[in-house]
């Protein structure tokens, strides 16, 4: 409590400091994250929201990895929990479903990727297709509908087969070495199936429900558009990959869509707490040093060996909200009002990120997305380069006064399709795009009585309060770990969480338990089992960015 | 100003595959000399297989990956590795001037089309037409369209259109990237794959062939500790992995990728060129003149990152004589058509591609032996003089027909000869024109491209130049 008091008479004086500097208004409302009053002693929630990855592909071995001459070997500390993977069920490697002849030539038990072959290949992340691969819950046709015989990179295999591919601890190094030393859940899901779009707007807002689709260059709305579908009571439901209408990068070529809903952020402004989405790429005034600029900015790695673009439309959900995007992508007045409303609106660059925690003005609620470079999505990105990202961001937080008040979440918007093993499927859903059960129909194993386009009345309600179609989830188990001075130490929860229990978290902690309309958050699971609030929030653990493994630890 | 427009928009399209880091640092990268290899009775046997190159720091996967490129058991003849024709000591292309190498269970087959050096394949984008894009995150994962331009006459047009926008509109149905002279593989790792099972090149019958020979390597077990104890058992398996790793063995190598050529050298300012090599490179550029750094794109990306490839991994049909020394051309009704086919099914229709091949590095070209995908030049001088006299001296490089006229491209059916580009310089001449080239500028040039050789030692060079 003693620093509690301290960091508020700091920040007090930050504000008397900032007050003649002519930007009072990027003030207006916004309270400084340390003097709030919240549930848990959580003063910056910090997520890192990557792409592309189901929880067996990066932990199906974990905690034993394979320690190859030349490689960051791993070795799990005495005591480890296992998480439900291929080591709890270890005929899952000798005897997988899909190892069937369903699969055709992509037929196969899972397999080690090494972590020269780190750049791989994307698989189908489609919402469909990933329904089908689960198979009314036998989890045995990945290759058939999710596998993609890779082309990009070397460490691709051209065959369905690579789907079933796993990392261990020598090439996903640092987030083995987080699980040892934070908390991690194997029960966490993506809300519904689909890809990058639905993940992230789950993740700002726990449901899909409420799009508006655009035709290619048109400002007049016209939903029939191949990543909306019909929900089922007049209105369209997201469930594929289209670019934030308005967005001045967004495809000038493709359908376009807007979400009319609320998300987070629209309930953060209202109670006036600091917040941000920060985005490699999103600042469209700086030259990268391939000369590459606006919306064009490119990366490249030693991994990928290609430029890639930093500024991905379809992974920023704020853009898709009336209330919250930033179309032109117009920057913040100043350092210190990063976080506060002005003509940002709340969306910024990756580096604004960095600024401001630099200037100790770090907001309460910070997302993080990576440049393309970065964010782990295979073809454009990879695991090493991911972890490059993630390590360097983790570090700088550790490093900075606002450690202890502190958490970092690590999430993901999809699996990309990969194989994982477990099924959790509790929403109902009978729309055009449904085939986890049958033609049409996906829910709960099990269930029967559906109709074709009408939504089962135990479907979540939608953002006209009737239960929607469209939504069928949770979709596939992907990673999730906790890191914060308060987390619990080398834990796995079992807890059913979805991205939404994202959202969940921040409305318990600083909006009094405040829910969305036809949002997951009510129903996803509470995140608070991987922590311990009363520790001593003194833990840290400094990794090295390129290999992963250990440089400096404090308990 | 039009080199460095083309080459921003290839900087920018680099797709594919990736390169460690220490390889984009290596400088330099000393090949051991091949000495031959001994026969069970102890004595020297035709260096069909060089020993390896010596390596160090490569991954466990690189290491299997070399050893299975210097093996011959992997061929059904038992007698040719990959590294049989992509020789060590010759910049991994052919050391002989045979036009097509031999092979098959004979070691007597040959194939039609010039074996490439393995030097330099590491940036080579996917194959596409028109540029690549980066980001391939939408659903379904995006494939490959098979474009079927009839009448866009797009090779000649991208290169020599000075208005922006139809460059760009036809730049758009150009051919670019992929490995193999018709860019058939899409990466190096599919590339690995043709010579295992040409029946005229290590000529196995099957892929199950292949993993027979692998199951009785000695380096069987590295199978088994990098893939899995099962890895045998899984066919379609085994087979990516084993390419994977003969990929990673070039991908990692920095003898794949030494850049230390004396342009190299000069370009990181530690090096000056001479005079005539000064020379050479501005005729080089020149785009009156040679007008080679269009498609051979001499200079780093801004950023550093990606040094100059030497191609823009386009494809163009340059009107290339009938190479009669190769068995298939026998046949007067067979055509080599690159993109077209034989070996390519997917373009076979698409009229406009017939006769265009991919554009390679000239890297080390002053150390080939043959030149062109059908091998029909031995010297550079010959290439240059073809290059600037192939419109104006035509009756020097295509023969008569019955009726006394020139059979101008005579590589080519009829109907396809309008794709050869006669429109860039320094094609674009006619009878009675002077050539874009004199023969002291091309020897200028050819001095030039020999600073394109890899392994300059700058302290023995400048001795030689005294």
């Amino acid at each position: 409590m003693r620093q509690d008091l301290l960091k508020t008479v700091s920040a007090c004086f930050a504000s008397i400091v900032f007050a003649g500097a002519s930007i009072s208004s990027a003030f207006a409302g916004a309270a400084n994250p340390d003097s709030l009053t919240t549930k848990y002693p959580i003063k910056h929630l910090v997520i890192i929201f990557g792409e592309n990855e189901s929880f067996d592909h990066y932990f199906g071995t974990y905690p034993v990895a394979t320690n190859p001459a030349g490689e960051p070997s791993f070795t799990a500390a005495p005591g480890t929990p296992v998480p439900n993977n291929y080591q709890t069920n270890p005929n899952l490697l000798t005897a997988n479903p899909n190892n069937q002849s369903a699969n055709g030539a992509g037929a196969t038990n899972p397999f080690r990727i090494d972590r020269a072959q780190a750049h791989t290949g994307s698989q189908n992340h489609s919402y469909g297709p990933e329904e089908e691969a689960f198979d009314n819950g036998k989890m045995d046709l990945f290759p058939k509908y999710t596998g993609a015989a890779g082309v990009y990179g070397t460490g691709t295999f051209n065959n369905t087969g690579l789907v079933m591919g796993y990392f261990d601890g020598n090439t996903v190094t640092a987030l083995w070495n987080y699980a040892q030393n934070f908390a991690m859940s194997d029960t966490s899901f993506g809300t519904n199936f689909g890809p990058s779009s639905v993940g992230a707007v789950n993740v700002i807002s726990g449901q899909t429900n409420g799009a508006e689709g655009f035709a290619a260059g048109s400002n007049v709305v016209n939903s029939g558009f191949s990543s909306l579908v019909a929900d089922g009571v007049g209105g369209y439901t997201m469930y594929g990959d289209s670019d934030p209408h308005g967005d001045v990068c967004s495809s000038t070529t493709a359908a376009t869509t807007t979400m009319t809903g609320k998300n987070i952020g629209d309930l953060l402004n209202a109670a006036g707490i600091t917040w941000g989405w920060f985005q490699g790429g999103f600042d469209l005034t700086k030259t990268n040093s391939n000369g590459t600029t606006g919306c064009a900015r490119s990366t490249t790695s030693a991994t990928v060996g290609a430029y890639e673009n930093d500024y991905v439309q379809h992974h920023q959900p704020f853009q898709y909200y009336a209330s919250t995007r930033n179309e032109r992508h117009l920057r913040p007045s100043s350092v210190a009002a990063i976080g506060s409303t002005d003509v940002a609106n709340h969306q910024y660059d990756i580096n604004d990120f960095n600024a401001a925690l630099q200037a100790g003005n770090l907001p309460s609620v910070s997302f993080l997305k990576a440049p393309a470079i970065g964010d782990a999505h295979p073809g454009n990105s990879d695991p090493l380069d991911e972890q490059a990202f993630v390590v360097n961001e983790i570090n700088l937080l550790q490093q900075s006064p606002e450690w202890q008040y502190t958490a970092v979440i690590i999430a993901y918007d999809d699996s990309d399709g990969w194989y994982d093993h477990v099924n959790n499927v509790l929403n109902p859903s009978t729309s055009t795009q449904d085939a986890y059960l049958g033609t049409q129909k996906c829910g709960p194993l099990g269930s029967t009585g559906y109709t074709n386009n009408v939504p089962p009345s135990n479907a979540l309600v939608g953002v006209n309060g009737q239960p929607v179609n469209g939504r069928c989830g949770y979709g596939p188990r992907l990673p999730f770990l906790v890191i914060s001075p308060y987390a619990q130490k080398n834990y796995i929860d079992h807890t059913v969480i979805s991205q939404a229990s994202v959202v969940r978290f921040i409305e318990d902690n600083w909006l009094n338990g405040q829910r969305i309309l036809g949002s997951f958050d009510a129903v996803s699971g509470p995140i608070d089992n991987m922590f311990n609030f009363n520790q001593t929030p003194t833990r840290t653990l400094i990794l090295d960015p390129n290999m992963g493994t250990v440089v400096s630890q404090t308990n | 100003m039009k080199n460095a427009e083309r080459f921003t928009a290839m900087s920018t399209r680099v797709k594919g595959l990736r390169v460690s880091a220490f390889v984009l640092l290596a400088l330099s990268a000393p090949l051991a000399a091949a000495s031959p290899p001994q026969n069970d009775s102890g004595s020297p046997v035709q260096p069909l297989s060089p020993r390896p190159v010596q390596a160090t720091g490569l991954s466990a996967v690189a290491q299997l990956g070399r050893k299975m490129f210097f093996d011959p058991s992997l061929s059904g003849s038992g007698k040719l590795s990959c590294a049989s024709c992509h020789d060590p000591a010759n910049a991994y292309a052919p050391a002989n001037n045979l036009a097509v190498q031999l092979g098959g269970l004979d070691l007597q087959k040959s194939g039609v089309r010039a074996v490439p050096s393995l030097r330099y394949h590491e940036h080579t984008p996917n194959f596409t037409i028109g540029p690549n894009s980066s980001i391939p995150d939408f659903d379904p994962p995006p494939q490959d369209a098979a474009a079927r331009p009839t009448d866009v006459k797009t090779a000649s047009v991208a290169k020599a259109d000075r208005n922006n926008a139809a460059r760009a509109a036809a730049e758009a149905k150009v051919p670019q990237g992929g490995l193999d002279w018709d860019g058939r593989a899409d990466t190096i790792q599919d590339q690995a794959r043709g010579p295992l099972l040409d029946p005229n090149e290590m000529a196995n019958k099957s892929q199950s062939e292949v993993i027979e020979h692998l199951r009785k390597s000695a380096y069987a077990d590295d199978f088994r500790q990098l893939f899995g104890a099962n890895i045998f058992d899984q066919p379609g398996l085994i087979i990516d992995e084993a390419l994977f790793a003969l990929v990673r063995f070039q991908t990692e190598d920095p003898s794949f990728h030494p850049y230390d050529s004396k342009y190299d050298a000069y370009l990181a300012g530690k090096a000056e060129l001479n005079a005539a090599e000064t020379r050479g490179l501005k005729l080089f550029e020149d785009p009156k003149k040679g007008n080679c750094s269009s498609c051979h794109i001499d200079k780093a990306s801004r950023d550093g990152v990606f040094q100059p490839a030497f191609t823009d991994y386009q494809f163009e049909s340059l009107g290339i004589p009938r190479n009669r020394d190769i068995a298939a051309n026998q046949d007067p009704h067979y055509y080599d058509l690159g993109l077209c086919g034989p070996y390519r099914k997917d373009y076979a229709k698409s009229t406009s591609y017939c006769g265009l091949f991919k554009t390679p590095t000239l890297r080390n070209v002053a150390t080939r032996k043959v030149f062109f995908h059908n091998g029909v030049f031995h010297s550079l001088d010959d290439v240059m003089h073809f290059y600037v006299e192939r419109e104006i001296h035509a009756e020097k490089w295509y023969p008569k027909l019955a009726n006394g006229d020139i059979d101008i491209y005579d590589d080519l059916p009829v109907k396809y000869k309008r794709n050869v580009d006669t429109v860039d310089a320094p094609f674009d001449r006619q009878k009675g024109d002077k050539p874009a080239l004199n023969d002291a500028e091309i020897a200028d040039i050819i001095v030039f491209l020999k600073t394109l050789n890899d392994g300059y030692k700058p302290d023995e060079a400048s001795s030689a130049a005294q």
